[in-house]
C-alpha cells in the first residue's frame, strides 16, 4: 500500500463475530483500517496510564441488533401530551390535587425519596398542586390501540413498531438529568461515560471509513451537562461521540481545508508524507505509533471523502426527501438528522446521537409557559421526520437490527406552573423505543391516574441502557473496568417486557 | 474379589481427597471475596479472622464458628445462609450463592482439611511504599563500560539480571531534539543544531542540559507537567456564574512557572500551595500557590468541593487514594473510613476568597483567588455510607493523617497571620492605587473648578456650577486627606511598635474621615440642589420628579453623615475587607507532614512523575495509587535511590532533571537493532528501559512546535488566560490559553490534552481527526505558507532544481533538525516538480469548496506553492510529531 485510495469501501463487516485479528490481517494487505482504539491496542498502544483491558470488539451475547439511533428531546417534554394521555387532568382541572380522588399522591414516599434538588432556592423542586388539563386531544391508533397525543399524526402511523415506556423515574429535578438521562449519574456525581461510548467501547467497527459514534444537532448546552452527554470520560477521549454536522462542506472539525486548495493538490501531499512515513518506518520497524500514525492518515483522508458523502443527499429519492420533511422549513433540519442518521447506520455507524431542541439553555422542551404553543410547535418539527425515519427504515429492512431510542430528561407535572406550563417532573415520564429485536404496538408500565408517579413496572433511565446493550450483544458488568466502581444503578437491568 | 473393593476404597479416598484439596482453594477465594474485608488482617471483627483455615477454626470471640465435620454445628454456615438481615454475613454486599453455601458445606463435612503451611494474610501497612525510603546501595557493574552514573548502575543490574541489551546511544542531534523539547517543549532551532554538533569539547552534553535548565520556557514545559498532576482548570460556569474553580486561577499557573524557572525546591511548592497563608514568609505574591486549593471550589455542593480536595491532595503529593474511604474502610489500604473523614477536617476550615490586587477594588475582575480559614470551628462529622444526610453527629472528628504511615502524627498549633496576609488594604499596590485615584480626583475636580471660575477681576457675579465645583474639590482634598490618614492609622497599627501613636493615628483617621464623608454630603446635596432648579427650569415633570427624589436621598444621607460627625471614638473604615487575624494551622501542619522526610511516600511519586515525563513510562505504572492496589515499581531500588537523592539535595528539581539527562539510560536510541532480537522478545514492552521510549509530542507542543519552527511563536510570559476560540489565529503558547471544561481548543483537545477533571498521565492516542487538524486546520496551512516565504527568500524564487534541493535542505534542517536522506531527498524533489506540474494547470483542479478561511493566500507561482506544500507535508511527519 504506498497511497491512499480515496475510493469507498462497500464491504462492511456485518458479522459481529468476525474475529479483530482477522480485521487486522485485512488492513496488512490492504488498504482497511479498523477503529483505531482496537487497532492500537493490538500494537501495544492502549491507553497510557490506564490498566483497562481493551475489549476484543465481540459481542457477549447473541445480537439481535447492530445499530443505535438515540433521538433526545432535550427540556422534557411533557409526558401528558406525548405518550402518556391522562383524561383525569381533564376531568379535574383546575382542582388542586388534594382535593381530588387521588390527594395521596402528594404522600407517595416517592416525593421526597425520588428527587434530589441541585440547586437549593432553586425556582424549580416545587410541587404544583393545581391540576391542568390537556393541552391536545388524544386518540387510539394503530392495531395497537394505544393512545398517543394528537402533536403525533404522522408517528401515530408506526405505532405498532414502538415499544412505548410509560414508568421511567430520574433523580434530578434540574436539567442535570440531561446528562444524567445519558450516563444514568446524577449531575452532582460529575461526569461519567455515555451509554454510546461504552458501546463504542464494546464493539468493533462496521466501517472503516466513517467514526462509529455520531452526534448530531446542538449538543446539550453547558448548564446540563454539554460535551458530557456524548461524552467517553474515563473511557478515553478516542470513545467520545465525533460530532457531525448535516454540511457535506464541514461535517467535522478540520473536515477540509479552505484557501484555494485543491484536491489533487492535497493528494499528492498525502502520498509524499504516505511515502516519506514509509521510509522512517523502515528504520524503525518496531515502532507501533508509527504505524498507526501511518494508518490514521489513511483513515482521515478516507474520511475526508466518506463523511461529506453520508451528508450528501443527492442520490436520495425525492419521495424520500420530501418523506423526511426537507422541503418545508419547520422539518427541515430534525429530518436532515434523520435522513443522514439513516445513511449513516446503512453504512454501518453504530450509534448516532441527535439532540433536539439545545438553544444554549435548557431547551425548547422546557415548557415552563406557553406550553401549549410551544411543545406544539416541537412536536411538528419532529413528528414527520422520525415517522419518515421509522417507515424508511422498516422499507429496507434495516428497522430489525437499527434500535430507535426517543427519549427526554424528564416528564412535566400534572399541576399548572403559574397559568400555562408545566414544570420539571422527574416522578414518572415516557420514553419509547422501537426496532432492533423490540416489541412493536406495546405500551408498557404505567403512571398513576394523573400522571404524578410512575407506578407499574417502574424504570430507571439506565434500564433503557441496559436495554440497547443488551440488543447490541452486550453485556455491561464484562466492560467493567478495574478502579472504577460502578453501582448496580449504574448498570440498570434490561427491560424484558418490550423485548421481541 | 477383596482387592477389587479396596482398590475401589482407594481411588474412592483418593477422589474425595482431591475434590477436597480443590474445594478449599474454592473456600479461600469465597472468604477473600466476602469476609476478609472485616475478618482479615485489616480487621478482627468478633476477633475472627478466616485469612487461613487454622484461624477460622480456631474461631471467634464467642467460640467456634466450623466444626470441622460437621456442618450443622457451624455457626459460620447459619450465619451465611440466613435469611434475616441482621444476622446475615456478609452483611453488606450480596449474599453467598447456593453454590458458594455447597462448597463450604462440603469442606467442612469433609473435615475442613486444608493446607498445614498456610500464611496469613499480609498486613496492608507492611508496604514497600509505605516504609521510609532508604539510600540503597549503589550496584557495582562492572562489565557494564555504559555505565555514567547511578541511574545506569541499576539498570545495568535490571539488564543483566533479565539478560537484556540496552540499547547504543542515540545520535547527537536525536539527543539534542530529545533533550530540548523534554526540557523547553520546543524543537531546536538549526543553529542550536548546528553549534552542539560542532562543539567538541568533552563537557558538550552536560554544558547543554545546564543551558537548557536555564531557558525560562523550561517552567512553561514543567510547569504544563506539574499543572496535568495538580489538576489545573481555569474557572467554569454558566454565562457570568462562577460554578468550578475559581477566578484568576492564572495567578497560579503563573507562580507554577516562575516557581520552576527559580528552581524552588519541590517541597516548598508543596507547602505554598497547601497553606501558603500560614507559612511565616507568607507574601501576597506567594499566596498565589494555594490556587492548588482554589481549583476544587464548587458552587453547588462543599462536599464535593472537599472530596475534590481529599482526592486529589492524597494522589498528587502522596500517591495515595484516600478519596476510597469515603463510604466505607479502604478496600486494599489500612485507611479507615475515619481517616477519610479526619483528613477532610483539615480542610474543613478553608474557604476561598478573593483579593483585589490593586486600587480598582474590583476582584471579580482583577483579583487574586486564595484560601484561607474561614471557619476554624466548623466540625468534621463521619457521613454514614459516605451518605451527607447521615452525618454522625455524636462523634465529632479531629483533623489527622492516617496512622500506619511512619513519621510523626499532625502536630497542628493555629497561626498568627501576618497583617498584610489578613488585610489585603496593607498591600502597596492597592494603597497606592486608592491614593493615585483620590490624588486624580483632586487634579480633575481643579481643572473642571479652573474651567468655571471667572478671570481675576472680574466683576460676573459667582454662579451656582461654580459652588457646586468649589465644594466637590474640597470634597476629593478632604477624601485624599482621609485616605491618607487611614494609610498612616494602618501603618502605625501593624507595623508600628508604639501603640500611643497608633492611638493617636487612628484618631485622627477616624475623624478625618468622618469629615470627608460629611463634606461629600455636602457636595452631594448642592449638586443635587442644582440639578433640580436646572430641571424645574427645564420643565420636564419626569426629571423633576427624578431631581427631587435624588435631592430627598442626597439629604439622608448628609444627615446620616453629620450624625455619625459626632461620634469621636477612633474606628475608621479598613482599605478593604479584614479578614480573619488567627489560622488554624491545620493545612499548614499537613504540608510539612507531607514534606517531611520521613513521610515515605513524598519523594517516591515525585521522582516518579519525573521519570515518566523523561522516560515516557514511570518507575511506578499506576502513578497516582502506590497503595497495595497499585502496581509495584519496577526498579525499587533505582525508585528509592532517586528519592533519597531528591531530598538529600534539598528537593531540588533541577538536579533530579540534571541526574536524569546525563545518564547514559536517557541517551540511549529509541529503536533497537538486529542485535536486540533476543531483547525485544524478552521485554517487548521496554518495562526494563533497555531502550529510550519514544513518545508522541503532548498536544501543546505539537501546537506550540508548529509555530516555533515556522518562526512565529510568540513568546510572551503570563498574564490572564486567552480565551481559547483565538488559539489558531494567535500565537502564544497554549498553556496560556482558557483550559477549563467545555472551553478548551478543539485542537489541543484532539491530541489529548489534560483533562480537567484529573490527569496524573496523560493519553497518547493516535486518531484520524489528529491528521485532519494538522492537514486542513488553519494554523498549519498557515504558517507552512510563511515558512515558505520565510525561506523563499533565502533561497531565491528561481525554479531550478539548485533552488529546488536547496529549499529542501533549509526546511528539513527547520522542521526535523536534519537534513534529508537520499531517499527522502528524491521523493521530495519528484513531489516538488510534479506539484508544479498539477499546479501549472489549475483550470483542470478540483478546489476543496469551504472550510476555515487562511489568512495567507498561496503562492501565485506554481513553483513556490509547491514548496507550500512541501513545508505542510513535513509539518505532518511523524518525526515532527514524535520525541525518538
Amino acid at each position: 500500500m504506498t497511497q491512499p485510495q480515496p475510493s469507498h469501501r462497500s464491504n462492511h463487516r456485518s458479522n459481529h463475530r468476525s474475529n479483530r485479528r482477522e480485521f487486522l490481517l485485512d488492513t496488512s494487505r490492504g488498504l482497511g483500517g479498523v477503529a483505531l482504539a482496537s487497532m492500537l491496542a493490538d500494537d501495544g498502544m492502549t491507553r497510557a496510564g490506564s490498566t483497562t483491558e481493551v475489549p476484543d470488539g465481540l459481542a457477549h451475547i447473541a445480537p439481535r441488533a447492530k445499530s443505535v439511533i438515540w433521538l433526545f428531546m432535550v427540556g422534557g417534554a411533557s409526558h401528558m401530551e406525548t405518550f402518556d394521555p391522562k383524561p383525569a387532568l381533564n376531568k379535574y382541572a383546575g382542582v388542586s390535587i388534594d382535593k381530588t380522588p387521588f390527594s395521596e399522591t402528594l404522600k407517595n414516599p416517592f416525593v421526597d425519596e425520588n428527587v434530589r434538588i441541585v440547586v437549593p432556592d432553586d425556582a424549580n423542586g416545587h410541587i404544583w398542586p393545581k391540576v391542568y388539563p390537556l393541552q391536545v386531544g388524544y386518540r387510539k391508533r394503530g392495531e395497537s390501540g394505544i393512545e398517543i397525543s394528537d402533536w403525533w399524526p404522522h408517528l401515530g402511523d408506526h405505532i405498532d413498531d414502538l415499544a412505548v415506556v410509560r414508568s421511567m423515574w430520574t433523580t434530578d429535578n434540574n436539567h442535570g438529568a440531561q446528562l444524567q438521562f445519558h450516563t444514568g449519574r446524577h449531575s452532582l456525581d460529575g461526569f461519567f461515560p455515555t451509554v454510546g461510548s461504552w458501546i463504542h467501547y464494546g464493539l468493533g467497527s462496521l466501517n472503516d471509513d466513517l467514526p462509529q459514534f455520531v452526534v448530531m444537532g446542538t449538543p446539550i448546552a453547558d448548564c446540563c451537562g454539554g460535551q458530557g452527554a456524548h461524552g467517553a470520560n474515563y473511557l478515553g477521549p478516542e470513545h467520545d461521540g465525533v460530532q457531525l454536522d448535516v454540511n457535506p462542506a464541514r461535517p467535522l472539525p478540520f473536515a477540509t481545508p479552505r484557501g484555494a486548495l485543491y484536491r489533487e493538490e492535497q493528494r499528492g501531499q498525502f502520498e509524499l508524507l504516505n511515502r516519506l512515513n514509509l521510509m522512517t518506518a523502515a528504520l524503525h520497524p518496531d515502532d507501533a505509533a508509527l504505524r498507526a500514525r501511518i494508518k490514521s492518515y489513511q483513515l482521515a483522508y478516507r474520511m475526508q471523502m466518506a463523511v461529506p458523502e453520508v451528508m450528501q443527499f443527492d442520490s436520495e429519492t425525492r419521495a424520500t426527501q420530501s418523506d423526511y420533511g426537507l422541503g418545508n422549513g419547520t422539518t427541515r433540519t430534525f429530518g436532515q438528522q434523520c435522513l443522514a442518521a439513516r445513511r449513516m447506520v446503512e453504512r454501518g455507524v453504530r450509534f448516532v446521537q441527535i439532540f433536539h431542541g439545545s438553544n444554549g439553555g435548557a431547551g425548547r422542551w422546557d415548557g415552563h409557559s406557553n406550553l401549549k404553543t410551544g411543545h406544539a410547535k416541537v412536536c411538528r418539527e419532529t413528528d414527520q421526520p422520525i415517522a419518515a425515519l421509522i417507515g424508511d427504515l422498516k422499507t429496507r429492512g434495516m428497522l430489525d437490527e437499527t434500535l430507535v431510542v426517543w427519549g427526554t430528561e424528564f416528564g412535566r407535572t400534572p399541576g399548572a406552573q403559574n397559568s400555562n406550563g408545566r414544570d420539571h417532573h422527574p416522578y414518572g415520564f415516557s420514553i419509547w423505543m422501537a426496532g432492533g429485536g423490540l416489541k412493536g404496538g406495546i405500551a408498557h408500565g404505567a403512571t398513576d391516574e394523573l400522571g404524578f408517579h410512575a407506578v407499574e413496572n417502574r424504570h430507571y433511565i439506565t434500564d433503557v441502557h441496559a436495554t440497547v446493550m443488551q440488543q447490541l450483544g452486550l453485556d455491561a458488568k464484562r466492560l467493567e473496568i478495574p478502579g472504577r466502581k460502578r453501582l448496580e444503578i449504574d448498570y440498570g437491568r434490561p427491560i424484558d417486557a418490550v423485548i421481541a | 474379589m477383596l482387592a477389587r473393593i479396596l482398590l475401589i476404597v482407594v481411588l474412592a479416598v483418593q477422589g474425595a481427597v482431591s475434590a477436597e484439596k480443590d474445594d478449599y482453594g474454592k473456600v479461600k477465594a469465597i472468604f477473600k471475596a466476602h469476609c476478609l474485608r472485616c475478618h482479615g488482617v485489616r480487621k478482627q471483627e468478633a476477633e475472627l479472622r478466616l485469612d487461613t483455615a487454622a484461624a477460622a477454626i480456631s474461631g471467634a470471640k464467642d467460640g467456634a464458628v466450623i466444626v470441622a465435620g460437621k456442618p450443622r454445628d457451624s455457626r459460620l454456615l447459619k450465619r451465611v445462609r440466613s435469611g434475616d438481615k441482621d444476622t446475615r454475613m456478609p452483611p453488606e454486599g450480596a449474599a453467598l450463592s447456593a453454590v458458594e453455601i455447597a462448597t463450604l458445606t462440603r469442606w467442612i463435612q469433609a473435615g475442613a482439611p486444608h493446607p498445614a503451611d498456610e500464611a496469613p494474610e499480609s498486613d496492608p501497612a507492611d508496604h514497600w511504599a509505605y516504609r521510609a525510603p532508604l539510600r540503597p546501595r549503589v550496584p557495582i557493574e562492572t562489565s557494564a563500560t555504559w555505565v555514567r552514573n547511578p541511574i545506569d548502575a541499576f539498570l545495568a543490574r535490571g539488564h543483566r539480571g533479565q539478560e537484556l541489551l540496552h540499547a547504543r546511544q542515540a545520535e547527537a542531534r536525536v539527543l539534542l531534539r530529545r533533550a530540548t523539547l523534554d526540557l523547553t517543549g520546543l524543537p531546536p532551532t538549526p543553529e542550536e543544531v548546528r553549534q552542539f554538533l560542532a562543539d567538541t569539547r568533552p563537557d558538550r552534553w552536560n554544558r547543554t542540559v545546564g543551558r537548557l535548565l536555564q531557558n525560562p520556557r523550561y517552567g512553561e514545559r514543567w510547569g504544563r507537567h506539574w499543572m496535568d498532576v495538580w489538576r489545573y482548570s481555569d474557572w467554569y460556569g454558566y454565562q457570568k456564574q462562577l460554578r468550578n474553580s475559581s477566578r484568576h486561577i492564572w495567578r497560579w499557573r503563573d507562580w507554577i512557572v516562575e516557581s520552576l524557572n527559580a528552581d524552588r525546591p519541590y517541597d516548598e511548592m508543596v507547602r505554598q500551595m497547601l497553606a501558603a497563608d500560614e507559612l511565616p514568609e507568607a507574601t501576597p505574591e506567594t499566596l498565589r500557590a494555594t490556587g492548588f486549593l482554589a481549583r476544587n471550589y464548587y458552587l453547588f455542593n462543599r462536599n464535593t468541593w472537599l472530596d475534590a480536595t481529599i482526592e486529589h491532595t492524597g494522589k498528587a503529593f502522596l500517591g495515595l487514594t484516600i478519596n476510597c474511604a469515603r463510604c466505607h474502610d479502604h478496600m486494599y489500604d489500612p485507611v479507615a473510613q475515619k481517616d477519610y473523614y479526619r483528613f477532610r477536617a483539615i480542610f474543613e476550615p478553608h474557604q476561598i476568597r478573593t483579593d483585589p490586587i490593586d486600587g480598582r477594588l474590583d476582584a471579580a475582575n482583577h483579583g487574586l483567588s486564595l484560601a484561607y480559614d474561614a471557619k476554624p470551628q466548623t466540625p468534621t462529622y463521619l457521613f454514614e455510607r459516605g451518605n451527607d444526610k447521615r452525618p454522625d453527629r455524636d462523634n465529632p472528628l479531629t483533623a489527622s493523617v492516617p496512622s500506619f504511615l511512619p513519621g510523626q502524627q499532625l502536630s497542628v498549633s493555629p497561626v498568627q497571620l501576618s497583617p498584610v496576609i489578613f488585610y489585603p488594604g496593607l498591600r502597596e499596590p492597592i494603597r497606592e492605587g486608592l491614593l493615585e485615584t483620590a490624588r486624580q480626583l483632586v487634579t480633575s475636580r481643579t481643572a473642571a473648578l479652573a474651567k468655571l471660575a471667572s478671570p481675576p477681576g472680574s466683576e460676573e457675579p459667582a454662579s451656582p456650577e461654580l459652588a457646586v465645583a468649589r465644594k466637590e474639590l474640597t470634597a476629593a482634598r478632604a477624601q485624599l486627606e482621609s485616605l491618607t490618614a487611614r494609610v498612616t492609622a494602618d501603618t502605625a497599627r501593624y507595623h508600628g511598635n508604639d501603640p500611643a501613636a497608633a492611638a493617636d493615628a487612628a484618631s485622627l483617621a477616624a475623624a478625618r474621615h468622618r469629615q470627608s464623608d460629611v463634606i461629600a454630603a455636602e457636595a452631594a446635596v448642592m449638586r443635587a440642589e442644582l440639578s433640580q432648579s436646572q430641571a424645574q427650569g427645564g420643565g420636564d415633570k419626569k426629571k423633576i420628579a427624578a431631581g427631587t427624589k435624588a435631592l430627598v436621598a442626597a439629604r439622608k444621607r448628609l444627615k446620616a453623615a453629620t450624625s455619625a460627625a459626632a461620634k469621636t471614638d477612633a474606628n475608621y473604615p479598613p482599605l478593604t475587607k479584614v479578614y480573619p487575624k488567627t489560622s488554624t494551622g491545620r493545612r499548614l501542619a499537613l504540608a510539612r507532614w507531607i514534606t517531611d522526610r520521613r513521610n515515605p511516600l513524598t519523594a517516591r511519586v515525585c521522582v516518579n512523575h519525573v521519570w515518566l515525563r523523561h522516560f515516557g513510562s514511570p518507575l511506578v505504572p499506576s502513578v497516582f495509587d502506590f497503595g497495595n492496589n497499585g502496581r509495584r515499581p519496577r526498579f525499587p531500588a533505582l525508585l528509592d535511590w532517586l528519592a533519597v537523592e531528591l531530598m538529600d539535595h534539598d528537593w531540588d528539581l533541577e538536579h533530579l532533571h540534571r541526574l536524569i539527562l546525563t545518564s547514559a539510560a536517557y541517551r540511549m536510541s529509541s529503536s533497537a537493532t538486529p542485535a536486540h532480537a533476543a531483547t525485544r522478545q524478552r521485554d517487548p514492552d521496554n518495562r526494563f528501559f533497555w531502550r529510550m521510549n519514544s513518545r508522541r509530542l503532548e498536544s501543546e507542543l505539537v501546537r506550540d512546535s508548529v509555530l516555533w519552527v515556522c518562526g512565529n511563536l510568540d513568546a510572551r510570559m503570563g498574564g490572564p488566560e486567552l480565551d481559547a476560540g483565538t488559539g489558531l489565529s494567535t500565537t502564544r503558547r497554549s498553556i496560556y490559553y482558557r483550559h477549563a471544561p467545555e472551553k478548551m481548543m478543539v485542537f489541543l483537545d484532539l491530541f489529548d490534552s489534560a483533562s480537567t477533571h484529573e490527569c496524573y498521565q496523560r493519553n497518547e492516542t493516535v486518531v484520524p481527526q489528529q491528521a485532519l487538524a494538522m492537514v486542513n486546520s488553519p494554523l498549519a496551512i498557515e504558517h507552512s505558507r510563511r515558512l515558505a516565504r520565510r525561506l523563499d527568500s533565502q533561497v531565491g524564487l528561481e525554479n531550478t532544481p539548485e533552488h529546488s534541493l536547496r529549499f529542501l535542505e533549509m526546511v528539513f534542517l527547520r522542521v526535523l533538525g536534519r537534513g534529508p536522506s537520499h531517499s527522502e531527498r528524491t521523493a521530495c524533489l519528484e513531489f516538488l516538480a510534479g506539484q508544479t506540474r498539477l499546479l501549472g494547470q489549475s483550470g483542470k483542479l478540483t478546489p476543496f469548496g469551504s472550510g476555515q478561511k487562511i489568512p495567507v493566500p498561496p503562492a501565485k507561482q506554481p513553483h513556490l506553492r509547491a514548496r507550500e506544500n512541501l513545508v505542510l507535508v513535513l509539518l505532518n511527519h511523524n518525526e515532527f510529531l514524535t520525541i525518538r
